[in-house]
């Protein structure tokens, strides 16, 4: 009797309907010059009842979902198309999105979406200080740029005399090396290095990076 | 029998004690342990670290510009580029920096706090519920 209820609770579920998905985990690797990657999740109704799709929303605003329709009859297929608009944000990213059906609203199902964003130029750090009262060593930002790029550093320059740079290419054409020093840490100072590149030819990118004391 | 009752008596005779402790003694133990992921901190907590803290807003410029935190600024990932020298200018080394965004579900914060981090700026934690405790503690 025990065995029979427990069978009964445990397929409940696709006798009053359900959403099956084709897979609820995807994976993208980004090249430099894309903006956004465009997940789709397809989906089934394996019950035997209409399913409503009643709420589908996003961990980040980065993140949209569609969705073409909302009720699925049995056996009908459809699918959520979520795009992950890049926005600045580089490296490993991870989303995700929540749909809630009226097959199991209690139980929302959670579509995740893996992404790793290749940056052209990675600068590491962007960001460098020297506390007041420090001593004025130098300091150093490194500059890698992507394997497939066909992108190089043309020149690194500070926009404060009183925090001087010196580039080196460490790897040609690949890693560059940008030493940072301050004449004194004494009083508050501030500069903006501009990095520049030659990619894209017909507008190569600037890029920045800071340094501080104060 | 009797031992059974005599002990079901002197349980329900512990239990109106320990439950006025439970409800009134001032250093009484959370019914809830709140469970914070690595790098997050409570509104009480941040609260209690006083002018210690610098505050930094994650969400929309429309969502900042509308309401925020007394003294925050605005940084996102959408105008990293334009608000990252605004931050470094306002921002003082030795100053916890608080990130916030709009839900406690929100990941906008966390990946804010985790690019300062990348760039060297330590003391870096994100508020456990977002705006939404700001509010509620704060009206």
């Amino acid at each position: 009797m025990k065995l029979l209820l427990f069978i009964l609770f445990v397929f409940a579920g696709s006798a009053f309907g359900q959403l099956t998905w084709e897979t609820t985990e995807q994976t993208f690797n980004s090249k430099p010059e894309d903006k956004e990657v465009i997940a789709k999740y397809k989906f089934i109704n394996t019950g035997a009842e209409t399913v409503k799709i009643q709420n589908v929303r996003t961990s980040c605003g980065c993140t949209t979902a569609a969705l073409n329709k909302t009720d699925y009859a049995p056996g009908e297929s459809g699918e959520i198309e979520a795009k992950f608009t890049f926005s600045g944000r580089t490296g490993r990213q991870e989303k995700s999105i929540i749909v809630t059906t009226t097959a199991r609203p209690e139980q929302p199902t959670m579509l995740r979406l893996h992404v790793y964003i290749q940056e052209t130029v990675k600068i590491e750090p962007q960001f460098v200080l020297w506390q007041l009262g420090e001593e004025p060593a130098p300091k150093v930002i490194h500059i890698a740029v992507a394997q497939d790029a066909a992108a190089k550093i043309v020149s690194v320059t500070s926009d404060n005399p009183a925090l001087k740079v010196k580039l080196t290419e460490l790897k040609p054409g690949k890693v560059y090396e940008v030493q940072i020093t301050p004449d004194s840490a004494t009083k508050p100072a501030a500069a903006t290095l501009m990095i520049r590149t030659d990619y894209p030819p017909d507008n190569p990118e600037t890029r920045y990076a800071y340094a501080r004391v104060k | 029998m009797t031992a059974v009752r005599q002990a079901l008596l002197i349980l329900l005779a512990a239990l109106i004690p320990a439950s006025l402790t439970a409800a009134f003694h001032p250093r009484r133990p959370p019914w809830f342990q709140e469970t914070l992921a690595p790098g997050e901190e409570t509104l009480p907590t941040v609260l209690a670290w006083g002018q210690n803290v610098f505050w930094v807003d994650a969400r929309s410029a429309d969502e900042y510009m509308e309401e925020h935190v007394p003294g925050a600024i605005l940084l996102n990932l959408e105008d990293w580029e334009q608000l990252f020298p605004k931050f470094l200018d306002s921002w003082s080394p030795g100053k916890k920096v608080v990130v916030y965004c709009s839900a406690a579900t929100c990941e906008l914060s966390r990946e804010v706090a985790e690019r300062l981090r990348q760039n060297g700026i330590s003391s870096v934690f994100v508020l456990k519920g977002g705006w939404e405790a700001w509010k509620v503690k704060k009206g």
